[in-house]
């Protein structure tokens, strides 16, 4: 009993004590690159490795966040050569094009309408804060009908983010 | 069947976790340095890519022409995960020219199988807002 009671008088000696905990943060305009998915050249016939999955392969997929809406353009740069391969004595066909995969607000649909396409080059006009997914897809045909010849072939997708 | 063994699959980008790069802030601005006829843009680089450990950094005018400029280091170290801070000096006679600074992700040739997406992102030396 009298235990009790110390311990309620020690609970009503002690002042209420309440301090604020500010926490501050702000939001300031950023672009952030995420490498999503890997991807992989599947080998359908041996003159061809494709990204495409019904070809055996799998789209990268990269993820641009922007924090503020209207302040970056995505650039994705599909790749012309291999960045490592056996020795190749005819010429490399290349084709890819990249898309608007997921996105985080619907009105970014509207990327895939506006988007730019030049050379191996696509420009995303990023309009709306948020995430995007980009898939790409690339292409690599050898010769006309030559097989390729075995070894370890790999090849860069470039993804920019550049401010306006 | 043979010839279609070891061509089988090709990683073409980046090893399997989600990795990020990102640089601030989008508009630096430039100031006068403590060197006469030198500016100077004070910049900052996040790297969250476990497959990347060197950045690259230029600046260039609005078509893509490099611009000369100074740094502690063109290419900087960056660890997984780790914040980096530098600076950039380009000459006063550039000022008008210098459009964007960029950090560009260095891959390395001997890290076995996978390349590659290359993350490039720049910021707008010249505080044009859109």
């Amino acid at each position: 009993m009298m235990r009790i009671i110390t311990l309620l008088t020690i609970a009503l000696a002690l002042p209420a004590v309440a301090q604020e905990t500010l926490i501050e943060g702000n939001i300031q305009s950023k672009c952030i690159i995420h490498t999503d998915t890997q991807g992989v050249y599947g080998n359908p016939t041996p003159d061809k490795l494709s990204t495409t999955s019904t070809d055996g392969g799998v789209q990268p997929v990269v993820r641009y966040d922007v924090a503020v809406a209207d302040y970056y353009i995505a650039r994705i740069t599909t790749p012309t050569s291999f960045s490592t391969s056996p020795t190749l004595t005819d010429v490399v066909n290349w084709t890819g094009s990249s898309s608007v995969g997921e996105v985080s607000d619907a009105g970014m649909s509207a990327y895939e309408t506006s988007k730019v396409v030049y050379e191996a080059t696509t420009e995303f006009d990023l309009t709306i804060a948020g995430s995007t997914w980009f898939k790409v897809s690339s292409v690599a045909e050898y010769g006309y009908g030559k097989a390729f010849p075995g070894g370890t072939y790999r090849a860069v997708v470039q993804a920019e983010c550049i401010a306006k | 069947m043979r010839l279609l063994a070891p061509v089988c699959a090709f990683i073409l980008s980046t090893a399997g976790s989600a990795s990020a790069h990102e640089m601030t802030p989008t508009y630096p601005e430039l100031r006068p340095s403590y060197v006469d006829g030198l500016l100077v843009a004070k910049l900052s680089m996040f790297n969250a890519r476990d497959d990347v450990d060197y950045y690259e950094i230029g600046v260039f005018d609005e078509n893509w022409t490099k611009i000369p400029f100074a740094t502690q280091a063109r290419i900087v170290k960056v660890p997984y995960g780790e914040h980096s801070k530098f600076e950039v000096y380009i000459r006063d006679e550039d000022k008008k020219r210098a459009t964007y600074v960029c950090t560009t992700s260095k891959l390395r040739s001997d890290k076995p199988s996978y390349a590659i997406v290359s993350s490039k992102v720049c910021s707008r030396l010249d505080g044009a807002l859109p």
